[in-house]
């Protein structure tokens, strides 16, 4: 699978297709798309890479560990869930700013929710995927 | 009563297992920290439970939509009561894991799994939704599944293989029910459904599904035929996660079959024959089980399956007072059959060996200790005043006055296998010599004193919780009054959920 | 008051351990001044209760049960109590020597304390599951008290044997006390009483008695469920004194006495404990005779006295009732001496063979005083005690309608037998020579012999003076028992008559049947011939019989293959939901209703099921996902004709991922083989499709009910208004449902530590921790 085409396409291809699925991921709202699919292209990038450069390079390429995408994702869902708790909601109720933002649109605590679900989807597929291909 | 922070249980544990893999590397920050968190958590479901005893339920709408749009969470007294008594087994496992519990498995994310766990049973038992139940219940398999093979043995891995396939087969059929009532009443709120399934006239229909709810939770509170998972895989994992398992997968499917089988498939004569048939079946298949076996796991295993029944013959014997009887036996059974786990764990330690014909001279060795595993125990055989024995009065009872003798028989008989097998269990591990033969056990003094109290601890506070179920039956019978009550007449359930606003 | 009195001995118990360490080696002494002090309390309640009173002391323990702890002190209870506490404080003081330096002292007063306060429970409680709640713990603590030589492998049999018996009964009692409580409507015996018409009438009257008549039958050790008695004089032979021949085994005949003028008087009562009794006291006092160790045949003397005591409760007359009662005193006097006199031969001699015991009375003279007069008083010898309850006995049978000869043949057999087997165990080992190989006893301590010697006094003192217990004690006993007020008498002298005629030839032919019939191991061994047909066999092989059933029947439950777990699952749910189609579904189909069938559907569908069918024939694993694979895409298609675009972006990404790492993995997997034979390969297509087929019509039908949109339309209506978002399935994900979400992405995290540590984590196969 290590032609010289595949590495050279996926040099170009890990960048394109990471800014495709935040692109995706944002413009979730209003088009199809959000945070679940986002992140499993996100996942599909990562794992393309690394048929072409081995599982190192991509490893050095994410410089975190994927691990702790989980937790940090999780922790911004759940923050995003709660924050209606401050101003004494129940949980999950869409808080938003006045005024839209530019290239993003609408911000509301359900697109910071959907930020934490790509994270954790980014984080959890890359795991899964380095675990399992690191044994075979 | 709207309250927004009801669903603080769930969503502490949350927290707690995100802060756990924080400290993914540091095994004894997360000791620390689970102990710590397990404390919280168990102040938080007291909380809960006086604030739904004193003040009544408690709702919240995630995301402010009204019900039934949104989800809707219920805090009422059987929810707040099951959650507290995870709360309380979750507090003595966690105590008992700091010291049983291999490092190699804390370093591979064992303490972030368990919260999870907890997680899930907190969500199923306060969620008013049935795909949110759903969800909940794969948070359980989930994270039990990864308890099951933490550490990746072969044994383990073949128990836990059987368990994964069972219960996503019944997740499976769970998925087609909840399809199927979404499709007969547009609506996935449990207290919407209750009132709209009523309105189905294909009732054909309804009873079908009804099968498939009873088979799907069937299968994850180890009913009969459905119980194979149970005997395969619960003693392959560490004592600790036996214990929870033990104290609370099972019982979250009662807590579903409970739930469904009051609220939304009621008045079905059928299913209740069914359920008694089932839950007499399942005493005896369990208890015949039970008295084969020599492994102390696996005797403790067709225990639960055993006494599964008991749970089930209340349900379907559907009177409030046989309701009372499977309220009382839950909880009940959730704190001994915790302890139980843990004790085994710890004779298992002791004598070096999990066969009870290879065990023995505890007794000898350790009256004191004695003593204290003869609590949950006893209380298991229901040796009156011991917290066993009210609920099978209540369950004999209530089959006397509706004519269900055959359940009258299983109960007894059932009882009967429990003393006998429990009796032998004592005459063989603590009254026996052991055999010259059988492996050294690590004996209680080489044990450190943090080890000790690690171990004592859990066992004390959950014998002295027993204890309390049996002599002061007085407060939980009223407890357990009062849920029967609320799931006779769902009616209150229902208008707080969709009344509200 | 009456709580403390009871709850005293549980209290001791629990404090055996800071007891001992208090007191050390005066422990025995401190746990016997208890019924020592409980004794004399209860001397003190003679003169109220032989008025007439009864004291009631109440304490509201689990009210919504009805379960109140009323301890109620009348005639019959105070009897019990006496003998309680009083052969209690006996065998509490002979034990501070006969077991004196046993490493397990503390326990077995623990254990003996907690019997004692269980069994002063029983007879108090008004209160019927409190009367079972005692009744359970004396159960427990005669395991706990037979097994308490448990490095011996008999003893722990015997014990659980015992348990499994009594236990049993136990639980049966309690079904049987439910139900008459749910009849009567409470708990309480007093109350009960009230309405016998209406129990008596009840059609679950006979239920009641079974119930009943097991629990007590099995306390009680009566035919056939007798043999665990022998069996728990493993026990040491204080206990056996105690539990297992004056109080525990009474328990069930006290149950009966007490249940008399509730649920007696009928035929179905009255003949069938005629019966069990009646076979009971033959067979048990037969069996004594073949015995040579001095513990058996005492065993089956007191299942034969027992079986005596049912069957006068069945005979029923007031005459009976009375012997009922005045028996129960005699036996508990004699037959606790003697067992305290086999106690100290056994320990100063070391042996129980009857047949090697001789001349005794040389060495122990006190031993042999106690022996003679509890042997005399068994037989029914004139100026003690058990010669005026034979009398009320003969009488008793003789007077008894129809078939009075025949039951007054039956207990004269009886009494010859136990006369015989009395004076064995209490005159045998103390005459003739004494053996060379017992000259060396040593004089036993006077801790040993004075109880043996109290008691006889008592048979002697109340045998010749029966106006000591006539009015004071017999009376309410009889009255309690009888529900009648009538006054009686007891005296020596009944005027020369047929009764008397009995007696005699009672003595007459018991005293030669002693001297011509020696008891031996030849005997002994014939007896064991009719082993193979006895009770004790017979439930045993029912028993080996029900543990090979319960293994056959594990292993084909739980026969260790996942498939077969699966098939079964499969079954029965397809036959549970084929019976609720079967039972009434109503099935229509609205064409009209159907869109049509456009040639795109039609070509993915082919594909679908093309797939389908390669993927199970197919022998490669590879061949196999990927046509799965073609499944999903299939699927995907399908939600784009109708416009759910984010479903199929999903589950095509879904599917990708999958099918890459199924390939990652399987690629190391040897091919697949078929395992399974044809046969079950179509037993297994059979149910599949019938299962399918049952979910596609369920489905189907689904679909045709009238369907309630509110839900998806306010989705639909609200998702920009409210949520601001124009993508409805993305709002439902984060908004609506955004709660699902959540978990489901908790569920992601867990899934990944869990492929996470599964394969880096490979603890080695050393032991755990």
């Amino acid at each position: 699978m290590k032609s010289l085409i595949f590495r050279t396409a996926s040099i170009y291809l890990l960048p394109l297709l990471l800014l495709f699925s935040i692109f995706i991921l944002l413009r979730g709202h209003y088009l199809p798309g959000g945070g679940f699919v986002g992140g499993l292209m996100a996942g599909v990038a990562f794992l393309i890479h690394s048929f072409a450069f081995g599982l190192k390079e991509t490893r050095n390429i994410i410089k975190i560990n994927p691990g702790f995408l989980m937790p940090i994702g999780l922790t911004i869902c759940v923050l995003a869930a709660l924050a209606p708790w401050i101003v004494s909601l129940p949980l999950m109720t869409g808080l938003w700013f006045e005024e839209p933002f530019k290239f993003v649109g609408m911000v509301g605590s359900a697109l910071f929710f959907d930020i934490g679900v790509y994270l954790v989807v980014v984080g959890s597929t890359l795991i899964i995927m380095f675990t399992i291909a690191d044994t075979v | 009563m709207s309250n927004p922070y009801i669903i603080l249980p769930i969503v502490f544990h949350m927290a707690a297992a995100v802060i756990l893999m924080f400290c993914w590397f540091q095994p004894r920050v997360q000791k620390l920290l689970s102990i710590l968190f397990s404390l919280i958590g168990l102040g938080i479901s007291v909380w809960l439970f006086r604030l739904v005893w004193h003040e009544g339920f408690q709702v919240t709408q995630a995301g402010n939509w009204d019900a039934p749009f949104g989800i809707s969470f219920i805090a009422d007294t059987l929810g707040s009561t099951l959650g507290l008594l995870s709360s309380i087994s979750l507090l003595a496992v966690s105590i008992f894991s700091t010291v049983s519990m291999r490092e190699e498995r804390i370093k591979f994310g064992y303490f972030p799994t368990l919260h999870f766990l907890i997680m899930g049973l907190q969500g199923a038992f306060l969620t008013a939704d049935i795909f949110n139940l759903y969800v909940w219940f794969e948070v359980v398999i989930i994270s039990s599944f990864v308890l099951l093979t933490l550490g990746g043995k072969k044994t383990q891995l073949e128990g836990a293989l059987k368990y994964v396939s069972l219960n996503l087969l019944a997740s499976t059929f769970f998925l087609i029910g909840i399809a199927l009532v979404y499709g007969l009443t547009g609506s996935l709120n449990l207290a919407d459904v209750a009132i709209k399934i009523g309105a189905v006239e294909n009732r054909g229909l309804v009873n079908m599904t009804a099968g498939l709810f009873l088979v799907a939770f069937g299968i994850k509170s180890a009913l009969f035929p459905m119980y194979f998972w149970l005997p395969a895989s619960y003693h392959t994992p560490p004592a600790a996660i036996s214990a929870i398992f033990a104290g609370l997968l099972t019982k979250v499917g009662v807590y579903a079959m409970v739930r469904m089988f009051t609220m939304v498939f009621i008045g079905d004569t059928f299913m209740s024959i069914t359920l008694s048939g089932l839950a007499a079946l399942t005493i005896i298949s369990g208890g015949l089980g039970a008295i084969r076996q020599q492994h102390l796991g696996k005797i403790f295993g067709y225990l639960i399956i055993c006494h599964i029944g008991f749970l089930f013959a209340g349900l379907g014997i559907f009177t409030e007072l046989a309701l009372v009887g499977t309220i009382f036996y839950l909880i009940h059974d959730i704190v001994v059959k915790t302890n139980l786990f843990i004790v085994a764990g710890l004779m298992n330690k002791l004598t070096g060996s999990p066969f009870i014909k290879e065990q023995g001279g505890l007794y000898a060795k350790y009256p004191l200790l004695s003593l204290l595993f003869a609590i949950p125990l006893f209380s298991l055989v229901g040796i009156p005043p011991l917290s066993g024995f009210w609920a099978k009065v209540y369950l004999i009872q209530a089959s006397f006055e509706t004519r269900e003798f055959l359940l009258v028989g299983s109960i007894i008989f059932g009882s009967f296998l429990t003393l006998w097998v429990i009796a032998k269990v004592w005459s063989e591990s603590f009254w026996k010599d052991k055999p010259e033969a059988s492996s050294s056990g690590k004996p209680w003094s080489t044990f450190s004193t943090k080890e000790k109290w690690g171990i004592l601890v859990p066992i004390m506070f959950l014998s002295i919780v027993s204890l309390y179920i049996g002599l002061a039956a007085e407060n939980i019978i009223s407890l357990a009054s009062r849920i029967a009550a609320e799931l006779m007449d769902p009616s209150a359930y229902i208008n707080s959920i969709l009344g509200m606003k | 008051m009456m709580l403390l009195i009871v709850l005293s001995g549980f209290l001791f118990s629990a404090l055996t351990r800071p007891i001992g360490s208090i007191f050390k080696q005066a422990l025995p002494w401190v746990f016997t001044a208890l019924p020592v002090l409980l004794f004399i309390y209860f001397c003190s309640q003679i003169g109220v209760v032989s008025s007439g009173d009864s004291l009631t002391w109440t304490y509201k323990w689990v009210p919504s049960l009805g379960l109140d702890l009323v301890f109620e002190l009348n005639g019959l209870s105070l009897l019990f109590a006496l003998l309680i506490t009083g052969i209690g404080s006996l065998v509490f003081f002979y034990s501070t020597y006969y077991l004196k330096g046993h490493a397990y002292m503390d326990r077995f007063y623990g254990y003996l304390s907690m019997f004692m306060a269980s069994m002063l429970g029983v007879v108090l409680s008004d209160n019927l599951l409190a009367l079972f709640i005692f009744w359970e713990l004396t159960s427990i603590s005669s395991f706990f008290l037979i097994g308490f030589n448990n490095e011996d492998p008999k003893s722990r049999k015997s014990a659980l044997t015992a348990l499994s018996i009594t236990g049993l009964g136990g639980l049966v009692l309690l079904g049987g006390i439910i139900l008459l409580s749910s009849i009567g409507g409470t708990y309480s015996f007093s109350e009960l009483l009230s309405q016998r018409n209406s129990i008596l009438s009840s059609s679950s009257y006979c239920w009641i008695l079974v119930f009943v008549f097991i629990g007590s039958f099995t306390k009680s050790a009566q035919f056939p469920f007798h043999f665990w008695l022998p069996g728990a004089m493993k026990a040491p032979t204080p206990v056996s004194t105690y539990l297992h021949s004056a109080t525990m085994v009474k328990a069930g005949i006290f149950l009966l006495a007490k249940m008399t003028p509730l649920l007696g008087g009928t035929p179905a009562w009255n003949h069938t404990l005629m019966i069990v009794g009646g076979i009971t006291m033959v067979y048990a006092a037969i069996h004594s005779l073949f015995r040579v160790d001095l513990k058996g045949i005492l065993a089956y003397s007191t299942i034969s006295a027992l079986g005596i005591l049912v069957f006068l409760i069945g005979v029923g007359t007031e005459k009976a009732l009375l012997a009922v009662g005045i028996f129960i005193l005699t036996h508990a006097l004699y037959k606790a001496a003697l067992f305290l006199i086999t106690g100290i031969i056994d320990y100063q001699t070391g042996s129980r063979d009857v047949s090697q015991l001789k001349g005794l009375q040389h060495v122990m003279k006190p031993v042999a005083i106690a022996g003679f007069i509890a042997a005399l008083s068994s037989a029914g010898f004139p100026l003690f005690l058990g010669f005026l309850s034979k009398e009320i006995m003969y009488e008793a049978t003789f007077k008894y309608a129809e078939i009075g000869i025949l039951l007054t043949a039956a207990i004269v057999l009886t009494k010859i037998f136990l006369l015989v087997a009395g004076f064995w165990a209490g005159i045998s080992p103390f005459t003739g020579e004494l053996p060379e190989n017992l000259k060396a006893t040593k004089k036993p301590s006077p801790i040993l012999w004075v109880p043996p010697l109290l008691l006889g006094v008592g048979s002697v003192l109340f045998g010749v003076f029966p106006a000591l217990i006539e009015q004071s004690l017999i009376q309410p006993v009889f009255a309690n028992i009888s529900g009648l007020d009538t006054s009686i008498y007891l005296a020596l002298w009944h005027g020369f008559n047929t009764v008397l005629l009995l007696s005699i030839l009672t003595l007459i032919i018991g005293t030669a049947i002693y001297f011509q019939w020696k008891p031996s191991e030849g005997k002994f061994a014939r007896t064991l011939r009719f082993e193979k047909i006895s009770p004790q066999t017979l439930l045993e092989g029912f028993a080996v019989g029900f543990h090979t059933f319960a293994g056959v029947w594990t292993r084909a439950v739980q026969n260790g293959y996942l498939r077969n777990y699966v098939l079964s699952i499969l079954a029965f749910l397809t036959v549970i939901m084929g019976y609720r189609f079967y039972e009434g579904v109503s099935i229509y189909l609205d064409w009209n209703q159907l869109s049509e069938i456009t040639p795109s559907e039609v070509i993915v569908v082919t594909l679908m099921v093309i797939s389908i069918i390669f993927a199970i024939v197919s022998t490669s694993r590879t061949a196999s996902i990927v046509a799965l694979g073609v499944v999903g895409f299939a699927n995907c298609l399908f939600f784009l004709f109708y416009s759910a675009p984010d479903l199929a972006m999903t589950q095509f990404s879904i599917d990708t991922l999958t099918v890459l790492l199924f390939m990652l993995v399987l690629f190391k997997l040897p091919k697949n083989k078929i395992f399974s034979s044809k046969r079950i390969r179509i037993r297994d297509a059979v149910l599949s499709v019938l299962f399918g087929l049952l979910i596609a019509i369920l489905t189907l039908e689904v679909f045709e009910e009238p369907s309630v949109t509110d839900i998806s339309k306010y989705y639909a209506d609200n998702a920009y208004l409210l949520a601001k978002g124009r993508n409805v399935v993305n709002v439902i994900l984060v908004d609506y449902r955004g709660m699902d979400t959540l978990v489901e992405t908790t569920v992601l995290i867990i899934a990944a530590i869990g492929v996470f540590s599964l394969i880096k984590l490979n603890l080695n196969p050393s032991k755990e921790q």
